[in-house]
């Protein structure tokens, strides 16, 4: 046994590997566009939207990621909603929370922007959509980016919580493969290691980033 | 009917009464300089009659547009074009883009058509060079006089001008104030808040000086700058003419 208990368990590590990836990716992608959506919204400044969207900020930023993991997944189950399986309560969870989070990041971004550029653009006849789209965000991109692949770092790691609903991810599977062989040590010190390998090119990739802003 | 009307217009910036009541008729073809202090609601005019600023009472008519009626404020923007204090030329696009993505977005032009205007509006204020600059590359006079080629590519009927010449270089006012002279030799209605009297006294058909919220006096140029009836006119013309 030992190390070679270990060794012998890789396709189990690689099945976590893999799903942590997998869950991480598909909330880049909903969490990025769900924040940019409400950052957009809440920097028009809609009537009747602007309560509402406050709430969902506050709501999903102020409590934390695994209460609402296990509310989704559990109340989903008690609503009757056979469909809602580990993934799908995890995804929901990890996007409602990281776009909040998300959204703070894009706002910051869009009010960066002079409020001249806005000005320039309604002078001209843009729509309202034609001006954050060619005009506003554009010139976010720059501002935004290197926080934002900060927090993606911050998500990678936040997929880890998926476990206590029993998705199987990393974590998930360290557990398994403890539960055969023990060694809880070695195991997730292996597993923190496949996150630093997930996580540190993504931390070089948003310093480059920032040096890039930084000196133009 | 006139290019512009204001009716009794109050603006109000919560507490403080920017507008307290302007009337102004400027008709087609007119250039007309509005001078006064700093916070004199000068600017606030202008931009109210651009639509990007409410008021609290009374009526702007633009070529017929309604600008006081929030459902049909927006149409002034095909007619009336402005020109900023800051320039805000698009950073993140060449000088050439910057005037052709109106024309493709709002005009709905072809890319040729687009840029084909875009290079005879940018060559009409002398910078058909400078079509593939990024304003970060060009002079505060360059952007500016871009500025003002955006907006014409967008064939306005009247053009605004905010304070186009503030922000430069005293070097630079120059070659901005000549592109407006152009414009005003070819017949373009033109509103225009300025500090250059010179350039008021050349070109203007008409000064109208605003004082506190109101319009104090207004006249033409040679009567008003050295003949003014109003204390209020004769003060602030003694300020700035013997600086």
């Amino acid at each position: 046994m030992g190390w070679q208990g270990i060794l012998n368990s890789s396709g189990i590590l690689f099945a976590g590997f893999v799903g942590t990836v997998v869950l991480s990716i598909a909330t880049i992608v909903t969490g990025t566009i769900l924040g940019l959506l409400v950052a957009v919204l809440r920097t028009a400044h809609i009537r009747g939207l602007g309560v509402p969207l406050r709430i969902y900020l506050e709501v999903f930023r102020g409590s934390p990621l695994l209460v609402q993991m296990l509310f989704i997944y559990f109340g989903a189950a008690y609503l009757g909603l056979r469909f809602v399986e580990t993934f799908t309560a995890a995804l929901i969870a990890l996007t409602l929370y990281e776009g909040a989070l998300i959204s703070e990041i894009f706002r910051a971004g869009i009010e960066a922007v002079p409020k001249g550029q806005r000005e320039a653009s309604r002078s001209l006849g843009l729509s309202r959509v034609q001006i954050e789209r060619y005009v506003i965000l554009p010139q976010t991109a720059t501002i935004v980016l290197p926080p934002l692949v900060g927090q993606y770092i911050g998500l990678v790691k936040d997929t880890a919580l998926a476990a206590a609903i029993g998705y199987f991810e990393l974590v998930r599977e360290g557990q398994a493969i403890i539960d055969r062989i023990g060694m809880p040590i070695e195991v997730f010190a292996v597993v923190s290691v496949i996150y630093f390998v997930i996580c540190y090119p993504m931390s070089l990739f948003a310093r480059r980033l920032e040096l890039r802003t930084l000196h133009p | 009917m006139s290019m512009i009307e204001l009716r009794n217009v109050h603006k109000r910036f919560d507490e403080l009464e920017v507008l307290k009541g302007i009337d102004l008729t400027v008709e087609k073809g007119e250039v007309v300089i509005i001078i006064g202090a700093s916070g004199s609601g000068k600017s606030t005019m202008l931009r109210v009659i651009n639509n990007l600023e409410p008021i609290q009472a009374g009526e702007v008519w633009v070529s017929g547009v309604p600008v006081h009626d929030p459902k049909r404020a927006d149409e002034v923007h095909r007619i009336a074009g402005m020109v900023f204090q800051q320039f805000n030329l698009f950073p993140h696009l060449t000088a050439l883009r910057n005037v052709t993505l109106a024309l493709r977005k709002v005009k709905k032009m072809s890319g040729a058509e687009a840029n084909e205007a875009g290079r005879a509006a940018l060559a009409r204020v002398g910078l058909a060079e400078k079509a593939d600059a990024y304003p970060s590359e060009m002079s505060g006079g360059q952007q500016q006089r871009v500025a003002i080629a955006r907006s014409l590519a967008m064939e306005p009927e009247i053009m605004l001008f905010d304070e186009a010449t503030s922000a430069l270089d005293p070097e630079l006012v120059g070659e901005v104030t000549g592109v407006m002279r152009q414009l005003a030799k070819e017949g373009m209605t033109m509103l225009v808040v300025t500090h250059e009297m010179g350039f008021a006294r050349d070109v203007g058909d008409r000064v109208v000086f605003i004082d506190e919220g109101l319009i104090a006096e207004q006249g033409k140029p040679a009567v008003l700058f050295t003949n003014p009836s109003n204390p209020r006119t004769q003060q602030f013309l003694h300020r700035v003419l013997d600086r």
